[in-house]
């Protein structure tokens, strides 16, 4: 009997567990595998500071967002109160790529000498797709090692959206999520 | 005058030099909170951000945890955010709305009122016999606003906020009442944290205009509106005077006085150096006229300039930052920035300058990020013995000071001038060395006497 064989095993079904079970794309692994493929490209090129490069995989009306995050108690929670976010990154093509040439400056002082980044991504997840978007979450893990003995951790998730751009991808909207209330770090001076 | 820890010996504001251990010793650091935090007014909250009964923001002063309160009679009180019982913080949120302050460890609840309303088995654990009217919130002991700000004082002696302000009122003005109405905070507050000492942000809000065009190199680079910049897009700096203003600047201005202290170019066109967009510069434009009626002409142009309210308030004029250096420890603060609009403002504009003040000084913000980094490894120099004593310069423009006669007040100075710096650490030492308010206003008369008397 072959190891796959308890996907071919006939189930009982839980009609609860049906139902959230279906909030999973069943996505096909051929499009997961590109997908993931090109986050972790996307990555690497920030990580090897090919920044002109990871401009590239953006597409020119794209929106890169990240908003601060608040404290709140569940009963204000519970009726939609909640203390105004703001804006950590509110970027389009032409402001991600003044980012990119300030880095490029040697003058940026919070990257001179310039930083080592690790961009982790993980927990990908297609939450829809069809021949021409797809719709993505992941969460993310940047790991910034600076000047002599700094080190930084930024985590949370990013929703993409990336479009179908010849036999690629670009990404045409970002949104971002961290998770920190009062920011660990004296400055966000790398890209996410 | 008791000067506990000599800290006179370590200002002399007169030469221009401070000894760098004021930014690294502890004990130090705790006289400061007392001396300094719990006699200074401190900036709570705008009056924006809890405009209903119940409204409240919970923030610090120096390092005490408070809760400022919008009261049922549309007044504003702060309490410690401490219950009376064991400690505990009462409150989690970073702001909200509320009926009553409960604490999550035994169930004490406060009133909006910070009286003790209930108490869990009062009548079976306490007999009945706990006088709740003697365990309300600690109230700060004093609040008073200005123009939309809400300041507390924990020092009944201490001045009344407007003379503790004195000529700093005239540059508060240009920053909070440029059109009828008022400001209002537009957004979040964004919050981080620098691995530095709080004197280092204040002081350059206060006085130092001189490391900007070194320090941000390369965001005045990269965002100048030259043809190269602006080819594919609108750079931050879209609507500014093409080159920097200093070049042709008719003079600057420095100003000290109770340790606060401001500094400009005066320019000929009210949109010189503002870091923001061009939707937000053009509306800068746009109502100037109402601006020069409200203000005169001179306050009307400034939008570019740095403040610092001793000790621990700075703003920008422009790019419309507001932020609190509250302190943690001698060698590490959290930033708190408040984007500050006028309530006139179109939606479209303030939701444009909420952009901006994020792109220029959020954490992430083209200029923002050169400034901690530089604090942040000054402070890692002082960790070596000899680093700590060794005297830091503080003499620029020294003996060049002025009064000016066309009501600019203040002690005035070219705009790259230490002058406010050296007000600055006086009015620190005067305070850190002082008994009480009566013997900081004596020393501040003769500090502000020598400091203009080279």
């Amino acid at each position: 009997m072959s190891d796959l064989a308890i996907l071919e095993k006939p189930a009982v079904a839980n009609e609860k567990l049906e139902k959230l079970a279906a909030e999973i794309v069943r996505v096909p692994l051929e499009l997961q595998r590109e997908i993931e493929q090109f986050l972790y490209f996307e990555a690497s090129l920030l990580d090897d500071w090919r920044f002109r490069d990871w401009l590239e995989l953006f597409a020119e009306d794209v929106s890169y967002v990240l908003m601060t995050n608040t404290q709140s108690q569940t009963r204000d929670r519970r009726r939609g109160v909640h203390p105004p976010l703001t804006y950590i990154f509110n970027e389009d093509k032409y402001q991600l790529e003044r980012r990119v040439a300030r880095l490029e400056t040697g003058m940026a002082w919070a990257e001179e000498p310039p930083s080592r980044t690790r961009h982790l991504v993980a927990n990908l997840r297609v939450l829809s797709y069809d021949g021409e978007v797809v719709e993505t979450a992941s969460n993310y893990h940047i790991h910034r090692a600076s000047k002599q003995t700094d080190l930084y951790s930024f985590v949370g998730t990013r929703r993409d959206k990336l479009r179908r751009v010849g036999s690629t991808w670009q990404i045409f909207e970002r949104r971002m999520e961290l998770d920190q209330f009062v920011l660990v770090a004296p400055n966000i001076c790398i890209l996410f | 005058m008791d000067d506990l820890l000599h800290v006179r010996s370590l200002v002399n504001s007169r030469e221009g030099t401070v000894k760098p251990a004021i930014y690294t010793d502890p004990d130090i650091y705790r006289l400061e909170l007392e001396r300094i935090f719990a006699r200074s007014w401190l900036f709570l909250a705008h009056e924006s951000m809890i405009p209903k009964a119940g409204d409240f923001f919970t923030t610090y002063m120096g390092e005490d945890a408070v809760l400022v309160v919008r009261q049922k009679d549309g007044s504003v009180e702060a309490y410690l955010n401490q219950c009376r019982h064991r400690g505990m913080r009462v409150c989690h949120a970073d702001g909200g709305n509320t009926r009553a302050f409960t604490c999550p460890y035994h169930g004490w609840s406060y009133g909006l009122d910070g009286a003790l309303n209930s108490v869990p088995l009062e009548k079976e654990a306490y007999r009945d016999q706990l006088d709740k009217s003697k365990w309300g919130l600690t109230r700060v002991t004093r609040i008073a606003t200005y123009k939309g700000l809400i300041f507390g004082n924990w020092d009944a002696t201490a001045p009344d906020l407007e003379d503790y302000l004195g000529d700093m009122k005239w540059y508060l003005d240009g920053f909070l009442d440029r059109r009828a109405g008022g400001t209002e905070v537009l957004g979040g507050v964004h919050k981080w944290t620098i691995d530095c000492n709080w004197k280092f942000a204040a002081e350059q809000f206060c006085s130092d205009q001189y490391h900007a065009p070194y320090t941000h190199a390369s965001a005045i680079q990269v965002l100048q509106p030259t043809a190269a910049n602006k080819a594919d897009g609108s750079p931050l700096g879209e609507g500014q005077t093409a080159k920097p203003v200093w070049a042709d600047a008719l003079g600057g201005v420095q100003f000290s006085g109770n340790g606060h202290g401001s500094a400009f170019f005066f320019t000929g066109k009210p949109d010189a150096n503002v870091w923001v967009g061009g939707q937000v510069s053009a509306y800068f434009r746009e109502h100037y006229p109402e601006a020069v009626a409200r203000l005169g002409e001179v306050r009307a142009k400034r939008l570019a300039g740095h403040n610092t309210m001793f000790p621990t308030l700075s703003w920008l004029n422009g790019t419309q930052t507001l932020r609190v250096w509250h302190p943690r420890g001698p060698d590490k603060i959290e930033v708190w920035a408040f984007c500050i609009g006028d309530k006139e403002m179109p939606d479209d504009v303030k939701d444009a300058l909420i952009k901006s003040h994020a792109r220029s000084f959020g954490p992430a913000g083209f200029l923002e990020q050169d400034d901690s980094e530089n604090w942040v490894e000054v402070q890692k120099v002082l960790k070596g013995h000899m680093a700590r004593r060794t005297d830091f310069c503080m003499q620029m423009g020294r003996g060049f000071e002025e009064r000016r006669s066309d009501g600019i007040p203040g002690l005035t100075n070219y705009t790259f001038a230490e002058t406010a710096a050296r007000g600055f650490y006086q009015h620190w030492a005067d305070m850190m060395s002082a008994e009480n308010w009566g013997e900081i206003e004596a020393l501040a008369k003769v500090s502000e006497k020598e400091l203009a008397d080279v």
